[in-house]
C-alpha cells in the first residue's frame, strides 16, 4: 500500500476536512426545504417507493455529490415517494475527489492490455481499490451521513442511501444504510455474499442479516450479489421483512436473462417487495449495468410478471416509481396458492449442507 | 449426453399398447439417452384407458385415484420398466400416487435401461388444494446415478421451492429430472421462479417436463424446457431448448464439460456465507 507517506497524510486530513459535516450541513441548509415542508403520511395500502439508477460520473468537490445526491432525491420526492433507493458502491464518484484519479483510472483501465504499460504504470497500480477505499474511508463515512441525514429530514423520507465500501477495524467491508424520516441512521447491513473480484480486493463478507422496523413495515437492505442466493431473502422474510431493498452494479454486460437472477426469482421465493437501486456506467476498467426496479410476487402484479416498474435503459439515469401495497402482501402469504414449508427436510439436510 | 422432455401432447393414452408405441417412437426420434414425462402421467394414462373411473372434476379424479390407486400403479410401473428396457433409455416416467403407512405421497420413478427403479422420490412441499386433497410430504431427497450424472427427481410444486435445489446442489447432484403440470394460461413467468431459477443459482442442469392435456375438465399447459446456467445457453437465456405448451418432444445435448467450467470460473456455491445462516440452521 502506497498512500502511507506525508503526503498522502496531508492529503487525507484535507479530504477530511472538505468533507466535514459542519460545511456540508451550511451548503444543504442553504438549498434544502425546511423541516416539514414535504411530510408524507405512510399507509400500509400505499407506500411510493423509488428506485434511482444512477450513472457513473466522477466529483471533484464532495458540495457537487451533495448536489447531486440532492437532484436524485428530489426528482424522486417529486414523484411522491417515501422510500427512495440509492445504489451499490455509491462512493465510487468520490473517487474523483482524489488528485490524479483520473491517471490511476487509465492505468486499471489498461492493466493486463500491454506489459511494458504495465510496468510504466506500476506506480499507479500498486494501489489497489481497496487502498483507495480504505483511504477514503475517514472523509466518505460523515460526508454520506451528513447528506442523506439532511436529505432524508429536509424531505421527510425514508432513504436506503446505497452501499459503501468503508474502513472496518481493518478491513474494508461493503455497507448499505438505512436512514429515517427524522434523518437519524437507522440501521446498516453488510454484504453478506462476495464477488469473486470483491474477494480478490479483500473485502470482508458480513456475519448477519438485519430488519429495521419503520412506519413503512420491516426493511432490509441486503446488497448486489446478496440476492444471488436465495437464503438471504428466506432468512430476511423468516425475520418478518415486508421490503427488500437490494443496492446493485452489476459488473457484466447486460443480458436480459443474467439481469434476471437476482432480486425478481428471490421476490418470488420468498413473498417480499424488492427495491432494486443500479448503479450504471464506467470506471477504473469496470462496466457496470442494471435496471433499477421495484418487484412483487407475480400474484400481486398487474401484468402477473413480478414487475411493478422496471427502468428502461440498462446504462442510464432512470428511475422506477411504484405504489407498494403491505396488506395484499400480507394477504397474499396467508393465502398462498403453492406455498409450503417443510420443516422436517430442513432438519434432515441444512446442518449437514450448510456446516 | 442426449435428454428429451415429453409432454405427453399427441400421444394415443386410450390404449396402453398404444401409448407405449407412440412413446417408443418419440424416444426413438429423439436419439435421446435420457427421457422425462410430466407430472400426473399415471392419472392421466389411467383415466385416458380406463384403468381409473372419472369424476366431475379434477380433484374428485384425483380422489379417487387416491382410493383405488394400487392395481393401476403396478400396471403403470410395469408399462415404464418395459419401455425403458426396450428402448435401451434412462426414463423418469412422471408421477403417481402412492400409499404407505396411512399415508399418500406424490411420488415420480425413474427407470434406468435394465428396466429396473433407479430412482424415487416423493413431492416434499404441497400446494394448498394438494393438502386439502390429503397429500403428506415426502421428508427425503434421493439422488441417484443416471449415466454416471448425480440425479434428483423434482416433483410438481417442488420447483418452486429453492430448499429443494439447494439440498440437492449441495449433496452433489448436477441433474434434475423435473415433473411438472401446470394449469393452461401464462406460465413463462411461474416457470421462470420455478426450475429456472434453481438451475441459475445452483449451477444444474434440468429436465423439464411440463404435461399438455386435460384431465377431468381441467387443462394443463406449460413449455417443456432443458435447462442450463445461462452462460452456456444461447442468447445467455438459461435454456438449451425450449417447447410451446403442446410440443410433444424437447431434445438437447448436454455438454458436462462447460458446465464444469463454468462452476470454476463463477463458483456460486463456493461463495455460499453458511456462516450468515444460523437463521436456517435452527429450523
Amino acid at each position: 500500500m502506497a498512500l502511507t507517506g506525508w503526503k498522502e497524510k496531508l492529503y487525507q486530513r484535507y479530504l477530511v476536512w472538505t468533507c466535514r459535516p459542519a460545511r456540508i450541513e451550511k451548503h444543504l441548509r442553504s438549498v434544502l426545504p425546511g423541516p416539514g415542508k414535504h411530510s408524507p403520511q405512510a399507509s400500509r395500502r400505499q407506500i411510493r417507493a423509488a428506485a434511482l439508477q444512477l450513472e457513473l460520473k466522477l466529483f471533484d468537490s464532495p458540495i457537487a455529490f451533495a448536489d447531486e445526491m440532492h437532484r436524485r432525491t428530489r426528482e424522486a420526492v417529486n414523484e411522491g415517494a417515501e422510500l427512495i433507493a440509492f445504489p451499490e458502491y455509491n462512493n465510487l464518484p468520490l473517487l474523483g475527489l482524489l488528485p490524479g484519479f483520473d491517471k490511476m483510472e487509465e492505468a486499471y483501465r489498461n492493466k493486463g492490455k500491454d506489459a511494458e504499460a504495465d510496468q510504466q504504470e506500476k506506480g499507479e497500480e500498486d494501489i489497489s481499490l481497496n487502498d483507495l477505499f480504505r483511504y477514503m474511508s475517514p472523509a466518505v463515512q460523515p460526508l454520506i451521513n451528513t447528506i442523506f441525514s439532511r436529505l432524508a429530514a429536509a424531505y421527510g423520507v425514508y432513504i436506503m442511501a446505497g452501499s459503501y465500501t468503508l474502513a472496518d477495524n481493518g478491513s474494508v467491508i461493503n455497507r448499505s444504510f438505512l436512514f429515517g424520516s427524522a434523518g437519524l441512521l437507522l440501521g446498516s447491513q453488510d454484504k453478506v455474499h462476495l464477488l469473486p473480484v470483491e474477494e480478490e480486493w479483500n473485502l470482508k463478507r458480513g456475519g448477519a442479516f438485519q430488519v429495521y422496523e419503520t412506519p413503512l413495515g420491516k426493511l432490509a437492505l441486503p446488497v448486489c450479489m446478496d440476492a444471488t442466493y436465495y437464503e438471504t431473502f428466506r432468512i430476511l422474510e423468516l425475520r418478518g421483512a415486508d421490503i427488500v431493498l437490494l443496492p446493485i452494479a452489476n459488473l457484466e454486460e447486460y443480458n436480459y436473462w443474467l439481469a434476471l437472477r437476482g432480486i425478481w426469482p428471490r421476490v418470488q421465493e420468498s413473498q417480499l417487495y424488492g427495491i432494486k437501486s443500479a448503479l450504471v456506467g464506467s470506471i477504473a476498467g469496470m462496466n457496470f449495468t442494471g435496471r433499477a426496479g421495484i418487484f412483487a410476487s407475480l400474484e400481486i402484479t398487474p401484468q402477473r410478471d413480478g414487475v411493478l416498474a422496471e427502468v428502461e435503459s440498462p446504462a442510464h439515469e432512470g428511475m422506477a416509481v411504484a405504489d407498494i401495497d403491505l396488506e395484499a402482501l400480507h394477504d397474499l402469504r396467508r393465502n398462498h396458492p403453492w406455498r409450503d414449508s417443510n420443516p422436517a427436510l430442513y432438519r434432515r439436510y441444512f446442518p449437514e449442507i450448510y456446516s | 449426453m442426449r435428454v428429451c422432455v415429453i409432454s405427453m401432447s399427441g400421444l394415443r393414452l386410450n390404449d396402453a399398447d398404444h401409448y407405449s408405441s407412440d412413446l417408443t417412437d418419440i424416444l426413438k426420434s429423439s436419439g435421446a439417452e435420457l427421457a422425462v414425462l410430466p407430472a400426473h402421467s399415471a392419472l392421466m394414462l389411467g383415466l385416458a384407458g380406463g384403468a381409473l373411473e372419472p369424476a366431475s372434476d379434477f380433484n374428485s379424479s384425483f380422489q379417487q385415484y387416491i382410493q383405488s390407486h394400487r392395481d393401476w400403479n403396478n400396471r403403470f410401473i410395469d408399462i415404464h420398466s418395459r419401455l425403458a428396457c426396450s428402448n435401451n433409455i434412462y426414463l423418469a416416467a412422471g408421477t403417481l400416487v402412492e400409499k404407505d403407512a396411512g399415508a399418500h405421497y406424490h411420488s415420480a420413478y425413474c427407470f434406468n435401461p435394465k428396466g429396473e427403479i433407479c430412482g424415487s422420490q416423493r413431492q416434499t412441499h404441497l400446494t394448498w388444494a394438494e393438502r386439502e386433497i390429503g397429500l403428506s410430504r415426502g421428508e427425503e431427497l434421493n439422488i441417484f446415478d443416471v449415466d454416471g450424472f448425480q440425479a434428483g427427481l423434482v416433483v410438481g410444486n417442488d420447483a418452486r421451492h429453492p430448499e429443494v435445489g439447494r439440498i440437492f446442489a449441495l449433496r452433489g447432484a448436477g441433474l434434475l429430472l423435473c415433473s411438472g403440470a401446470l394449469e393452461a394460461g401464462l406460465n413463462c413467468w411461474p416457470q421462470a421462479a420455478g426450475m429456472w431459477s434453481q438451475v441459475q443459482q445452483n449451477q444444474f442442469w434440468a429436465l423439464e417436463a411440463q404435461l399438455s392435456g386435460t384431465i377431468s375438465g381441467r387443462t394443463f399447459g406449460a413449455s417443456s424446457a432443458v435447462i442450463g446456467p445461462c452462460e452456456i445457453t444461447p442468447g445467455q437465456s438459461g435454456y438449451l431448448n425450449r417447447g410451446y405448451p403442446h410440443t410433444s418432444m424437447v431434445t438437447a445435448d448436454l455438454d458436462e464439460e462447460a458446465r464444469q467450467k463454468i462452476k470454476e470460473d463463477y463458483p456460486l456455491l463456493k461463495l455460499l456465507n453458511t456462516e450468515a445462516y444460523s437463521d436456517l440452521k435452527m429450523l
